[in-house]
């Protein structure tokens, strides 16, 4: 971009600039931002051996759309029957169910320079690696519609028994999860080294608990807890348990133990990227008791993962939709035309110009933090967009010469150690066949969850790649003793908005509800965010359900 | 004063040719670890090692002036040729050619200056004391000496500090004897300090040396090991470690024993000929693992083969296999042969690339003991080796102790029956390892058990066949899961079946 022309004119300090502004000066002083340097290891050491930057979605998306700033005026006008907006899971499996029903007049738009969204992917010389998500479990085995997609790109190479095989590659190699507890790794993440028979006992019950919820139907007779989620029972006696927290519930169960709780706390800030306080119970069971798919060559639950994630699942829904897809063009506004039409002004990030497009259609396939600004005057929705909450995360990915040797279990696909802010690291070269040698790329995933969203995001953009070593360091230190002078290149990526969390009265509130709900049947929504949860099953039907409703206007 | 420099010249001349032995016995005994054939090393070594020390002593006569500071820097250069030569001698091994050029040159510089060292003595001395009485003290001293160094060599040294760390000590001795006559001698010799600085440093050199040899030949290791350690290397992917006693020759791989010189060839004849014998039209044949080229050395008896494919990892090792001359002699430099193509790749990723069809395949991995290792005896590694197979072909994998490891073992059978191979296990005792466990697995069920075997085989006849397919109730076959990339059984039961007896 020449001379960010754009720029000129734009008042610096508008009103959501200045407000931020003060934020960020207040997470300064406060010193919330240098968090975690307080356990600096040795001041005034910097990381000499270790290279590496901080990445991120497009900022200058960001600022276009939150800072208002003025654009060229457009350049020209084309029209096209259906607009897809976004290219993460969803709008790709939007475009790819519009193609499969044969309606091929539809553009798939995306700001940035990749498809995928937030199952992005990267890759150096050691290995590929997942940049957001990086792994799904084998489908339900009522849900044929993913189930038929995992066969078509080769995940599923069969049936015996009617059970699906897996392609045995692509399940995630033994061993698989290792954790940190009482000094030494054990295999699996539930604790289990160093419990006393209390402890123990708990867990047990907790996991007796999540064993009726899975097999437990509404008076529907609809699964209490189902994937999609929207497949979920109407029943209010489990919906109940989205009006109280986790927290509260598994207090209530008079679970109390220091490991199970931590446990679950661990389990919701993985899927979630929150704490047991924050998020519903019925999301925080959710996470445990939807999943029931079998396999005829895996156990219940396996997870199926790759060296670069879920970015292995978006070239193949790529692949699928290739000529339709358009890139680092970002849609700035939506509106209506006189006849009707929806018109989307378009930015062209590599030109600098901007144009227009007619479209009959337009599925939303984005956040609705991004939609909020997007849908301008004419285009209204009942709903409160301040009821979308999304967690903060920052990603490492961490290329070392060598892991030191640590008691116990070996490197797992995933490491985690126990009451550790992050949720640990999955191995990326975890997939390979060859007898790797010494070098590996290991995923570190950070959930901001010890503030507000909006006070952890700021924080995040304002800390410097030595502060993000400052917080890293000393737990992977605490992991693996001696690893500091194994790293050799860290790449940070910081999602300001990572993935909707499912407050309390969230899920089955009513604003979700209301955001799903199409405009003059000509503007369509899907996102993760409209489930709650953001999971790759999830996105996957959003897409297809938007794109179903797209398709009936024209009767197929 | 006189008397006490009397005293200390004479400890200088039992020092010296204590020293002198030593470097001797370290060249001889390096020489036949590395080259093998003890009594032809031992003796040219010797007799080059005295031949330079007869030119040493004819040299003496050039030195005139300054006897002292020529004999100080002569002690200096002996510590630091001497005390280094074994960790030359080790780190340029690898490269058999250049290595006995090395050897002899080394020992030709040894002998050299070892040889001035006493005619320059008996020159420093020769106004000290009558003619006879010279000769008859410092020869004295020099027998004494060398029986001194004959008896602590072997008994003392070398269990206890190895080949690298004695002869840096023994450096250090050399350097300590140009050091102390330095220091005796300060007023009568020239440029002292030079000396004594120099001598200071090479010492700390030597020092050095001495607590890092540990990096050349780890002591902790040559405790772990029986026998000998002639040669250690960490490659990218292992640590190779041979170790010879007496003739034997062992080859261990990250502390794990692969072959034993004296009894491999009833391991190899077990794992190729069973097979191979069975198909007098086999041309093309594939090996996996086996970088020690031993399998291949059996595979190349019969005239029928063509080519012999080698994978294995480590070009450390195939490269150790293809140079070394012991090791050429006990592979009889099978890997050199035309027929054979040596490929340094991963076995998985090779097999699920290559496209070719064998007619007989040996896959001989390490044992199962790690999860990286594990992937290799899955249902997805045998998937895709059935694809190389040729019709009518046989595959044969080593799987580990059917009376040790019975789960193991049969884990391995299972899994190849999973992917719909026909399976024949079997069994032989190989006194190294114990009873160890072999199964051929075929497309279909048209093995024809041979009933005569080429000639020059020590172990395998027709009878032996018929016991090496029978399994006792000890190793009978146990009923175990398919070993599964998702799974990795095979490691578990692996683990626990071998930690029960170590
Ligand atoms: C750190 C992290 C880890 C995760 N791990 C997992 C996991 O292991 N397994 C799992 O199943 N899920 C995981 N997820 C959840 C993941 O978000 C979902 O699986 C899924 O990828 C979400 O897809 P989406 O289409 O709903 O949204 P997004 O990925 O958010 O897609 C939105 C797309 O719209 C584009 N866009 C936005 N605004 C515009 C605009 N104005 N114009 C044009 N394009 C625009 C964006 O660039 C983006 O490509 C993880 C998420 C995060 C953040």
């Amino acid at each position: 971009m020449n001379g960010h022309p754009f720029y000129k004119g734009a008042n610096l300090l508008s009103g959501s600039n200045r407000r931020s502004f003060l934020l960020k000066a207040g997470i300064i002083t406060t010193g919330i931002m240098l968090n975690g340097c307080l356990r600096k290891l040795k001041p005034n050491t910097p990381y000499k051996n270790i290279t590496g930057t901080i990445k991120g979605p497009n900022a200058k998306a960001g600022h276009i759309l939150r800072d208002k700033l003025s654009l060229p005026v457009s350049t020209g006008t084309r029209q096209v029957k259906t607009l897809i907006i976004g290219s993460g899971i969803s709008g790709l499996s939007a475009a790819r169910y519009l193609k499969m029903q044969g309606h091929l007049d539809f553009e798939l738009l995306e700001l940035e320079d990749h498809v995928g969204g937030n199952a992005h992917s990267g890759k150096n010389n050691v290995s590929a690696y997942p940049l957001g998500a990086h792994y799904i479990t084998i489908a339900n085995n009522e849900d044929t519609l993913l189930t038929d997609f995992l066969q078509h790109c080769g995940v599923i190479t069969g049936f015996e028994n009617n059970l699906p095989v897996y392609n045995e590659y692509y399940l995630c190699f033994d061993p698989e999860e290792r954790l940190l507890i009482n000094g030494q790794w054990q295999e699996g993440l539930v604790p289990e080294f160093g419990l006393n028979s209390t402890d123990k006992f708990e867990v047990k019950k907790f996991f007796t608990l999540i064993e009726q919820f899975k097999m437990a139907k509404g008076n529907d007779g609809k699964y209490a807890f189902d994937i999609p989620i929207d497949n979920s029972s109407a029943d209010d006696s489990f919906r109940a348990l989205d009006r109280i927290s986790f927290k509260t519930y598994l207090n209530q169960q008079k679970l109390t133990s220091k490991y199970l709780l931590w446990y679950v706390n661990y389990c919701c800030k993985d899927d979630y990227g929150q704490k047991i306080d924050k998020i519903s119970a019925w999301a925080g069971l959710h996470y445990f008791a939807s999943r029931r798919g079998k396999a005829a060559n895996a156990d219940a639950n396996a997870v199926l993962t790759w060296p670069e994630g879920n970015g292995w699942l978006t070239k193949k829904l790529e692949a699928d939709v290739s000529g339709h897809v358009l890139k680092k063009i970002m849609c700035y506004s939506i509106s209506y035309n006189q006849q009707g039409k929806v018109v989307a002004g378009i930015y062209n990030i590599t030109s600098g110009t901007t144009s227009t497009i007619v479209a009959d259609n337009v599925i939303m396939a984005t956040p609705q933090f991004i939609n909020q600004r997007l849908l301008k005057e004419g285009v209204t929705r009942i709903m409160d967009y301040s009821s979308f909450n999304y967690s903060p995360w920052f990603i490492a990915n961490i290329t070392v010469n060598h892991l030191p040797q640590a008691k116990g279990m070996g490197l797992c696909w995933d490491n985690v150690a126990y009451d550790t802010p992050s949720v640990g690291y999955v191995n990326a070269g975890q997939q390979t066949i060859n007898m790797v040698d010494e070098k590996r790329v290991l995923t570190w995933y950070l959930p901001l969850c010890d503030h507000e969203p909006r006070v952890a995001r700021l924080a995040a953009y304002t800390r410097t790649y030595e502060q993000w070593m400052d917080i890293m360091i000393p737990e992977l230190e605490y992991m693996h003793p001696g690893i500091t002078e194994a790293i050799e290149h860290v790449e940070c990526w910081i999602w300001g908005h990572g993935m909707i969390y499912p407050a309390v009265n969230y899920i089955w509130g009513p604003n979700r509800d209301a955001a799903k709900q199409p405009v003059n049947n000509t503007l369509f929504f899907a996102h993760t965010d409209l489930s709650g949860i953001s999971i790759f099953e999830e996105a996957f039907h959003q897409g297809i359900r938007a794109a179903k409703q797209v398709l009936a206007i024209y009767g197929k | 004063m006189n008397k006490k420099l009397h005293a200390l010249l004479l400890i200088s001349v039992f020092v010296v040719a204590t020293c002198g032995l030593i470097y001797e016995l370290i060249a001889g005994t390096l020489a036949s670890y590395l080259l093998g054939d003890s009594v032809t090393q031992f003796s040219t070594i010797i007799g080059a090692y005295l031949f330079s020390m007869g030119i040493g002593s004819w040299i003496s006569k050039y030195f005139e002036k300054n006897i002292i500071s020529w004999f100080i820097q002569l002690e200096i250069l002996v510590g630091l040729v001497g005390g280094t030569s074994s960790t030359i001698l080790f780190l340029v091994f690898e490269s058999v050619a250049s290595f006995r050029i090395i050897l002899y040159s080394l020992v030709g510089i040894t002998g050299v200056l070892v040889g001035l060292e006493i005619p320059l003595l008996m020159r420093i001395l020769r106004d000290r004391y009558e003619f006879k009485d010279l000769v008859s003290k410092i020869f004295t001293f020099d027998y004494i000496g060398a029986l001194l160094a004959s008896i602590v060599f072997p008994l003392l040294l070398i269990p206890y500090l190895g080949l690298v760390k004695t002869s840096y000590m023994v450096g250090i001795l050399n350097v300590g004897v140009a050091l102390i006559v330095c220091i005796s001698f300060k007023k009568e010799i020239k440029a002292a300090v030079y000396l004594q600085t120099s001598a200071i440093l090479s010492m700390m050199a030597l020092l050095v040396g001495f607590v890092y040899a540990g990096v050349i030949t780890n002591f902790s290791e040559s405790l772990t090991y029986a026998d000998t350690i002639i040669y250690s290397k960490s490659t990218p992917y292992q640590r190779i470690i041979l170790t010879k006693k007496g003739k034997v020759l062992r080859l261990f791989l990250n502390g794990n024993l692969q072959f034993s010189s004296d009894d491999e060839y009833r391991y190899h004849e077990a794992l190729v000929h069973p097979g191979l014998q069975a198909l007098p039209n086999a041309h093309n044949v594939l090996v996996m693992g086996g970088g020690d080229g031993l399998a291949v050395r059996e595979i190349l008896k019969y005239p029928n083969i063509q080519s012999v494919t080698l994978v294995d990892l480590d070009k450390g090792m195939t490269g150790l296999f293809k140079s070394n001359r012991m090791l050429l002699n006990l592979n009889k430099s099978s890997l050199l042969s035309p027929k054979v193509k040596v490929i340094n790749a991963d076995a998985f990723s090779w097999l699920r690339q290559d496209k070719k069809k064998f007619d007989f395949m040996v896959i001989d991995f390490p044992d199962p003991s790690n999860y990286s290792v594990g992937k290799l005896y899955t249902n997805s590694f045998y998937k895709l080796a059935k694809t190389a197979l040729a019709s009518g072909g046989i595959m044969v994998i080593q799987a580990t102790s059917p009376y040790v490891a019975p789960k193991s073992f049969w884990t391995v059978d299972t899994t190849l029956r999973s992917v719909g191979f026909h399976t024949i296990p079997y069994h032989n005792n190989v006194p190294s390892f114990g009873e160890w466990g072999y199964i051929m697995a075929t497309e279909s069920l048209v093995y024809k058990k041979p009933t005569t075997f080429l000639p020059g085989m020590r172990f395998i006849t027709k009878e032996s066949l018929d016991l090496m397919f029978y399994f006792p109730k000890d190793m009978a076959k146990v009923k175990t899961e398919v070993n599964k990339l998702n799974n990795q059984v095979l490691v578990k039961y692996f683990e626990d079946e071998w930690s029960s007896v170590l």
